[in-house]
């Protein structure tokens, strides 16, 4: 499953070439037989974990549910307050940060090591476009506005007694993802920084990009549920 | 449907301590009893099994193990088999059993039941509530110590179907005799219902306020559900009397009342378990002097305690909280009506000597007789193990 | 699953010593292992942190029984005068102003079921254990993540220094279960609720990692030779713990999460008060806790595997059911978590999880009569291990029979939060999984500190144990019966009998847990060298040495039979004089 092809090799200096943290200077753990058993070892952890986050965010989806069921007034207008068209272009920025990070993967495995540290730029300057949306239209308005999530509500125009409850629900849920949004960048933030200084990824050696792109998919899998839910169904 | 007491086994006496009180309280015992035999049959067997090879193939040093079989299928499956049958059969009893408990026949008769932190209420149909009390723990030696817990009257050979609900946090309303209980919440209604047995010929218990033994059964009601630091004294007596008794008492409490004795009742059922009037601070801070002194409340600001202070207080107990304690009163707003709380104030006023006291000053019940009462348990019981 | 020479260049053959031995000097020792990522040194280190949580769970239980010796809070002082139990604790835990008696007791419980549950069982068996002895079993050098057991450790650390700073801090009083409101509203101007939950919260991504890192172990790492079906029970236990705990636990994350919200910004989400629902955090929490439960019993069922077939010298019965049982376990019990809820819910969902309930009892059954069937014909050697066995089938048997009558509906509205509850659970937790791990802790002894204890001793405790756990728990069966509800401080006198009976009880659990305190400490100091077999094992670990060498093995092992075959194959290290096999295969 690895891919030996040096097409785009850039012949890296001497310096980092010899450096351990190379790609091709990368050996296995010791407790490992083979280095291929390490990566698929890797991505199988790298799996588990993803469900355990997928089961994390199920928990705030099944809240959603119940509350829609108990108050759909309230869920209704909740969601009226917010405007699409910033959700909208959340997903469209996260939707292309998927795709650059997939391709990042990819040069990692033709040692592509430029388009490897462009895509992963424009990968994080759309999750800090996405911290700056969320922020900036989304999240400073409304707490001016007094929607803010529980006791902290105060908005005089509500029209129904639980809508607090909907910015509870809304501020958790958005806000666990923009965690993770930042888990994610920060993971992708050190690949760039590991391949700037050391070209340590490489068609031998991409498990770490990998597994920080597996993670940054799920964020962007969340938020595609999150979206519809929040914005769209009234 | 009457349901009677029964002879019970010597067996059931242990496991249970009191009889079933309903047919549905005995037909679950039934069930237990039979989950208890299957049980029992299994484990034996197992367990004789278990010690009886043990000693018979102990290790003897140079001789090995024979060779036996490493599995058997069809014994698998047996041993799957046969006990999921008898497990199916529990489980349908069990939910037989269940609805009998839940569901409540038509025309049963309706209590509403209040819970608090900590307290039971029961709201009969005509609107009474009861306002009799008696003490749950007596030591050895007759004297009294502890809480006095308020007494619900059903009348017997009758479905009953309660209707709870919660002011705070949840609690749960157990009465062991019938085997049931159900979570009480605060933003929800919920409810069971029983039976309510046959008075045998020659059962009775005393009643306090005729001073004389009547005919009924009285049974405990605990609460069940974890609900803070009186959750352990969250209980009251279920008292199970003839219809004729039923509706006098019903009726007597309905009656007018002389204010200041229907204070001390409240206070009995209902507040004494934070509030002592004889000085002892307790969850709450004691009536004792309270009324038309001056006190201090946690914000920094000095309030004289007269009537609408009063009333405030066990309206909205969160808008003042007097200092030193945590705010954890809860609202009595729905529960108690304007007469009530006239009672309690008129009671409280006896019980100060800030307060104006009537010209013939023998309706002011001193502290001091009350002592004996009230007093929490640490000081009395001495004697005890 | 013999391996070929794996030691066949004897201990000095290799210039690798044991694992435990270390650079001279206490401080480089300390640092050594503070930054080891030996799944051996780990799950040492796991050991004995999960012990002190037992000894500091088991002096607030201890606390609990005492209070209980009376129905209401009066105890006599030698001296004649009665100061109440209430002060008693308050002098333990040290006294607050305007702390009741009550509350007092409110908070021993919560911490004695918070440590045991969160700090204690959860880990105990797969942390310590299963730490040590997976890799070995499966012939591998390590787990799979090193340095993520380690960091698994320091989390586990961590989690632990929040909850007991909370205690310090004057502890909890919600009950292990947190439930909402209550949970909401005590102690409002306090942290240390808070702290309490971030702790369990922080244990759980301990639980997740180590969890994670067993799985991709045993997929990854077994030894050449070694099928799915040649691996040790015990390595089939822990292998759908590890399951559980990470398909289980994130939602528990999530829950005290919120709960933590809750209780800091009061966002509502289980707050009657705000329109939150009460019954949306206990279906939560029980989603996570009951599958829990399985948690801490299944790697005792794996222990129970491999105790009884090494002291019976038997292939152990049924392999396949009990290694499919446990799977099955796993599957079935997210699916059951409603019946701790009977009394708070609508009857359809009743009924389900009451028919769930007792399907997850029979996956649990055929384990129970696998085991049974293994005595047959054995070659019973009667010492601690195996007394801890037969301890374990009796005890465990008893709280899992008792869970029917949990489990059937018109019984539960009776028994659902009374002590038979409470005799239930200790039954299957203390004598199950309790007894259980201190039956393994004796097996492999040997094999983790290179020294034997000493057997009668063992076997003294072992019995004290067995009888205190019986009259300290038994009696809480009736108690339960007749009408005793759970987290009491105080009680009506009917009980009172029994309730001295079950503290006295208690008691003789401490002297039962110290006699094997002794026992290892003295072993640890002046034991007999083990040898590295033992008792005759065919597992991978006892083909090393005892203690097991810092990379586990001389060469890699290669698997040749499996891991129960005594009437076949003559246990390594061994003289088939003291290991006869039987005459014809
Ligand atoms: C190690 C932990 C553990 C284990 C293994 C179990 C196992 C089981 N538990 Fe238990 N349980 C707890 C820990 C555990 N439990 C805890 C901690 C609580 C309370 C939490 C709290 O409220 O604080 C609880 C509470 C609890 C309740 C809720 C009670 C209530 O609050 O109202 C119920 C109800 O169904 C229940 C049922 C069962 C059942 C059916 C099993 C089954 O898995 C048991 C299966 C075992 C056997 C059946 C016995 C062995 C088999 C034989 C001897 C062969 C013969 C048997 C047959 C033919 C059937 N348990
Ligand atoms: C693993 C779980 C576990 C274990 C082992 C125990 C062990 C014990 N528990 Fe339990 N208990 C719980 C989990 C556990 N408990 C839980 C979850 C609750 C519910 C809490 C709640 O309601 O919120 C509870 C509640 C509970 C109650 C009910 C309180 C109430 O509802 O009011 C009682 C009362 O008797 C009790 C008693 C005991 C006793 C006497 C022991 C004894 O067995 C303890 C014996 C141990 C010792 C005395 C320590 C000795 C140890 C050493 C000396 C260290 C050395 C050891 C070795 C070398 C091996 N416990
Ligand atoms: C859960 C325990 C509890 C119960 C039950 C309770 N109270 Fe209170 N009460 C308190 C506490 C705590 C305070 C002090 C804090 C505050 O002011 O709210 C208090 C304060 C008061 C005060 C003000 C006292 C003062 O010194 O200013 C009055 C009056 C009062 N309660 C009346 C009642 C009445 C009447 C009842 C019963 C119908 C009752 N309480 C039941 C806990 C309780
Ligand atoms: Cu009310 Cu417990
Ligand atoms: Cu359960």
């Amino acid at each position: 499953m690895q891919t030996t092809l040096d097409a785009y090799d850039t012949p890296a200096p001497d310096h980092i070439r010899s450096h351990p943290k190379h790609w091709r200077n990368r050996k296995a753990g010791h407790h490992w037989r083979t280095h291929d058993e390490e990566f698929d070892g890797s991505k199988l952890g790298m799996w588990l974990f993803l469900t355990t986050e997928v089961l994390l965010f199920a928990g705030i989806f099944c809240g959603y549910a119940v509350f829609r069921l108990l108050y759909p007034e309230a869920w209704a207008n909740g969601s009226h307050y917010l405007d699409w068209r910033f959700g909208a272009a959340n997903t469209v920025v996260l939707l292309i940060s998927s795709w650059t990070v997939a391709n990042a993967v990819r040069c990692a495995q033709l040692n592509n090591q430029k388009w490897l540290k462009i895509n992963l730029i424009i990968t994080l300057i759309c999750a800090a476009l996405f911290v700056f949306i969320k922020l900036k239209f989304e999240y400073i308005p409304k707490l001016a506005d007094g929607k803010a999530p529980g006791t902290f509500f105060n908005y005089p125009m509500a029209q129904d007694p639980h809508e607090p409850l909907w910015w509870s629900l809304y501020y958790v849920g958005t806000g666990i993802h923009a965690l993770h949004v930042l888990i994610g960048a920060t993971l992708l933030g050190w690949v760039l920084y590991r391949s700037w200084r050391y070209q340590a990824y490489g068609p031998t050696e991409y498990t770490m990009v990998e597994n920080s792109a597996l993670y940054w998919h799920l964020v962007d899998l969340v938020w595609i549920f999150l979206f519809p839910l929040l914005y769209l169904i009234h | 449907m009457s349901y009677t007491l029964a002879e019970q086994s010597w067996l059931s006496k242990f496991i249970f301590r009191a009889a079933p009180a309903s047919d549905s309280a005995a037909w679950s015992d039934g069930l237990f009893m039979m989950i208890f035999w299957f049980s029992t049959f299994f484990f034996v067997l197992l367990m004789v099994l278990m010690v009886y090879w043990t000693v018979k193939y102990r290790r003897r040093p140079g001789v090995p193990a024979p060779v036996s079989p490493h599995h058997n299928t069809p014994l698998e499956i047996i041993w799957t088999v046969v006990p999921s049958s008898a497990l199916l059969v529990i489980f349908i009893l069990g939910f037989q059993g269940y609805l009998s408990k839940t569901v409540a026949p038509t025309g049963a008769l309706e209590l509403r039941v209040s819970a608090w932190k900590w307290g039971w209420a029961i709201t009969y149909p005509n609107g009474a509530q009861s306002p009799e009390t008696k003490f749950l723990e007596e030591s050895a030696d007759g004297t009294v110590v502890g809480n006095k817990y308020p007494i619900f009257y059903v009348p017997e050979n009758t479905a009953v179907s309660l209707r709870m609900s919660s002011q705070d946090v949840i609690h749960a309303f157990w009465i062991p005799d019938f085997r049931t209980k159900m979570d009480v919440y605060p933003n929800r209604f919920t409810g069971y219902t029983f039976h309510t047995p046959t008075l045998g010929l020659e059962e009775e218990v005393f009643d306090e306020t005729v001073g004389q033994n009547i005919p009924g059964r009285d049974m405990w009601v605990f609460c069940a559900e974890y609900c803070g630091d009186e959750h352990s004294r969250m209980a009251a007596t279920i008292r199970v009397v003839p219809q004729f008794i039923y509706e006098q008492k019903l009726a007597e409490w309905n009656a007018p009342k002389d204010p200041v004795e229907l204070g001390k009742q409240i206070h009995e059922g209902r507040c004494a378990i934070c509030h002592s009037v004889n000085g002892t601070p307790g969850t709450g801070p004691t009536w004792k002097d309270l009324y038309g002194s001056q006190g201090l409340m946690s914000d920094g600001s000095t309030v004289l305690k007269d009537d609408n202070y009063i009333r405030e207080s066990i309206y909205i107990p969160a808008a003042k909280i007097v200092a030193g304690y945590a705010g954890n009163m809860p609202s009595f707003q729905g529960q108690l009506d304007e007469t009530q709380l006239d009672g309690i104030i008129a009671y409280m006023k006896t019980l100060s000597q800030h307060a104006p006291q009537p010209a013939g000053s023998d309706t002011g019940a001193e502290p001091a007789t009350e002592s004996t009462e009230s007093q929490p348990n640490e000081t009395t019981g001495g004697g005890q193990s | 699953m013999s391996t070929i020479d794996a030691t066949h260049t004897g201990p000095h053959g290799h210039h690798e010593g044991s694992y435990l031995d270390g650079p001279a000097g206490f401080w480089s020792r300390i640092a050594q292992w503070a930054v080891t990522v030996d799944h051996k040194k780990i799950g040492v280190m796991y050991l004995f942190a999960v012990l002190f949580m037992f000894f500091l769970g088991g002096v607030a239980a201890l606390a609990v029984r005492l209070e209980l010796l009376d129905p209401v809070r009066d105890v006599v002082q030698p001296d004649g005068t009665s100061v109440t139990t209430g002060y008693i604790l308050q002098s333990i835990f040290g006294a607050t102003d305007g702390v009741s008696g009550n509350e007092i007791y409110n908070r021993a419980f919560t911490l004695h079921g918070a440590i045991m549950v969160f700090m204690f069982i959860v880990p105990s068996i797969p942390a310590s254990l299963g730490n040590f002895f997976l890799p070995i079993m499966l012939g591998a050098k390590d787990v799979a993540f090193p340095r993520l057991n380690l960091l698994s450790w320091y989390i586990y650390v961590f989690g632990s220094i929040f909850g007991v700073l909370s205690i310090l801090m004057g502890g909890v009083d919600t009950g292990w279960t947190f439930y909402t409101p209550y949970s909401l509203t005590t102690d409002a101007d306090h942290w240390r609720v808070v702290l309490m939950v971030l702790a369990a919260f922080i244990l759980g991504f301990s639980s997740i990692l180590t969890g994670m890192n067993f799985i991709v172990t045993v997929h990854k790492l077994r030894a050449p030779g070694m099928g799915w079906f040649d691996m040790p029970l015990f390595i089939w236990a822990i292998y759908a713990t590890s399951i559980i705990q990470v398909l289980a636990t994130p939602v528990i994350g999530i829950t005290l999460l919120l709960l933590i919200f809750e209780r800091i910004f009061r966002i509502g989400i289980f707050d009657p008060a705000m329109g939150g629902d009460p019954v949306l955090y206990q279906h939560f929490f029980w989603f996570y806790s009951h599958p829990v439960v399985y948690v801490m019993i299944l790697p005792a069922m794996g222990i129970i595997s491999e105790l009884l077939a090494v002291h019976c010298r038997k292939h152990i019965f049924g392999y396949r059911a009990i290694a499919f049982s446990s799977l099955g376990i796993a599957a079935v019990s997210f699916l059951v978590w409603g019946h701790h809820m009977f009394t708070a819910m609508g009857e359809l969902a009743a009924m389900l999880f009451s028919a769930l309930t007792f399907l997850v009892a029979i996956p649990t059954a055929i384990k129970v009569f696998n085991w049974i069937a293994t005595l047959y014909k054995g070659s019973i050697a009667l010492n601690t291990p195996m007394l801890y066995t037969l301890a374990f089938l009796f005890l465990f048997s008893i709280g899992g029979l008792t869970g029917l009558p949990l489990g059937a509906l018109a019984t539960d509205l009776h028994l659902h939060d009374s002590y038979f509850v409470v005799a239930h659970f200790h039954y299957v937790m203390m004598g199950g999984t309790v007894i259980a791990f201190v039956g393994g802790i004796h097996h492999w002894w040997p094999k983790m500190f290179g020294r034997m204890y000493n057997e009668k001793v063992g076997m003294l405790g072992c019995v004290i144990v067995f009888i205190g756990f019986n009259v300290t728990f038994f009696t809480q069966f009736i108690l339960g019966t007749q009408g005793m509800p759970r987290r009491y401080a105080n009680y009506v006198d009917e009980f009172q009998l029994l309730h001295q009976i079950s503290t006295v009880g208690s008691w003789l659990l401490l002297v039962g847990f110290l006699v094997h305190l002794f026992n290892f400490i003295h072993s640890l100091l002046a034991g007999p060298k083990a040898p590295p077999n033992p008792w005759g094992g065919l597992t991978l670990e006892w083909e090393t040495e005892s203690p097991p060498i810092e990379h586990n093995f001389h060469h890699e092992p290669i698997v040749k039979h499996g891991p129960y075959d005594f009437d076949t194959v003559v246990p390594p290290h061994c003289d088939p004089k003291d290991f006869p096999l039987p005459d014809k295969a």
